[in-house]
């Protein structure tokens, strides 16, 4: 029960994770380099899900994800298949959950480069990507990877969403959190405690590692 | 051989400022100077493609980097221009032989670290090869800035005031360094300063900026 939950857990974080860091950037370079109309409006969308309730968020997901969403019923009428209930429900609901910490975190900090040194390497012939990947990049890592690994820690302890559009499954979708859950609401102390420990343990030195990596040192 | 004709206007309806400047200028080093403000380092970021210009043309050599009339507008990359920024901005992540290395357009590794120390050679920076810039004294770090820019192979050389931030004897020695690169590369520099005495000795062509033009050259 307890290794289903913490494997399960350890399985949608993971794909979270990898989704968030990629998709993050992307938002966070939009946000950080392009002055279009309605940039500040996308931010704020995009920074909901840390403000609404989760059950808010899952709620939209269900809207727009659900068998009859509004995304969703295409995907059903197409393949007979839909997210809700599934793991990666989960994941989805992790993903844009943790978002925004990621977003947050990452355009202040390549905001935060100066841009003389991605002109410098333009001038040196290196296009948009390469020049963010061998010098923005590298300039701003330290929000990066805070935004990541508190990003991480969101989704891991994710409970809300998740439980509006993937449910409470054991074993199919019951992440750590909803165990949790479960565990005190059937009166099951022991595997509660144990459960929030785990978590807790994790969560602490996400914190950690993020304070560690935001006082070490900078270039320049 | 560079040629400069352009307008540009900039800032906004309050504080309007027309710059519109015609130049040419063939090999050696070419002074451009003028109070700050006058439109110098405008002038320089059109050329290097940082900034659009409004109208006109941009040629170097046969190679036309912009041309409004005929809708000709090389990115950055395209155009082969050096640049040796004010603050250098030179990658603080890099070492000195990175940050030269970064710009030089060939494949191969050994080419790269050939011209790499090339370069360490001509500016007599091997020692700091493997410093970062904040371990490096201002005038290495021009030099690396020097370096870098040249290592690209561009086609012209464009300096906004490289010595600002260095002493007065560091200066004369790096003056004589910078001469002697353009005379090694052959290609025209373009030297933004508003030091009377940094352009009294450079200067052989000189062209002086007053408010947007060009008032004398």
């Amino acid at each position: 029960m307890i290794w289903d939950a913490l494997k399960l857990s350890l399985l949608v974080v993971s794909f979270a994770t990898v989704i968030i860091c990629v998709v993050g950037l992307l938002f966070a370079y939009l946000l950080a380099k392009f002055d279009f109309r309605g940039r500040e409006f996308l931010d704020a969308l995009l920074t909901m899900p840390l403000v609404l309730p989760p059950t808010v968020t899952g709620y939209y997901l269900i809207f727009l994800l659900g068998r009859r969403g509004l995304l969703g019923s295409f995907l059903y009428d197409l393949t007979g298949w839909s997210v809700v209930f599934t793991w990666q429900g989960a994941v989805i609901a992790a993903v844009v959950m943790a978002l925004p910490l990621m977003i947050k975190a990452s355009r202040a900090s390549i905001e935060s480069v100066n841009p003389d040194y991605e002109i410098a390497s333009y001038t040196l012939g290196k296009s948009k990507l390469e020049t963010f990947l061998r010098i923005t990049l590298p300039l701003a890592k330290r929000g990066v990877l805070a935004g990541l690994i508190l990003s991480f820690a969101r989704a891991l302890g994710e409970f809300g969403a998740t439980l509006m559009i993937a449910g409470n499954i054991p074993g199919k979708t019951q992440t750590m959190p909803l165990a949790i859950y479960e565990a005190v609401a059937s009166g099951d102390d022991r595997r509660a405690q144990i459960l929030a420990l785990v978590l807790t343990a994790i969560s602490l030195l996400a914190v950690y590692f993020t304070n560690r990596i935001s006082r070490s040192q900078v270039y320049g | 051989m560079l040629d400069v004709n352009i307008k540009k206007r900039l800032g906004d309806n309050s504080s309007a400022f027309l710059l519109d400047i015609s130049f040419s200028v063939d090999g050696g080093i070419t002074v451009l100077a003028g109070a700050s403000g006058a439109g110098k380092t405008t002038t320089l970021r059109l050329i290097a493609g940082i900034l659009t210009p409004d109208e006109g043309i941009i040629k170097v050599g046969s190679e036309t980097y912009f041309d409004a009339a005929r809708n000709i507008d090389l990115s950055i990359q395209k155009r082969r221009v050096g640049f040796v920024f004010q603050d250098y901005a030179l990658f603080p992540h890099l070492t000195a032989e990175q940050n030269i290395a970064y710009g030089i357009k060939t494949n191969s590794k050994t080419a790269k670290a050939e011209k790499a120390t090339e370069m360490l050679e001509l500016f007599h920076i091997e020692h700091i090869r493997t410093r970062i810039p904040r371990e490096m004294s201002g005038g290495e770090q021009q030099r690396v800035a020097v370096a870098r820019a040249l290592a690209s192979d561009p086609s012209v050389l464009l300096l906004d005031e490289p010595l600002s931030a260095v002493d007065v004897e560091t200066r004369s020695k790096l003056l004589d360094e910078i001469e002697a690169a353009q005379v090694k590369t052959g290609i025209p520099f373009l030297y933004v300063t508003h030091n009377e005495a940094e352009a009294a000795r450079l200067g052989r062509q000189r062209i002086t900026l007053e408010k947007g033009r060009v008032i004398k050259m």
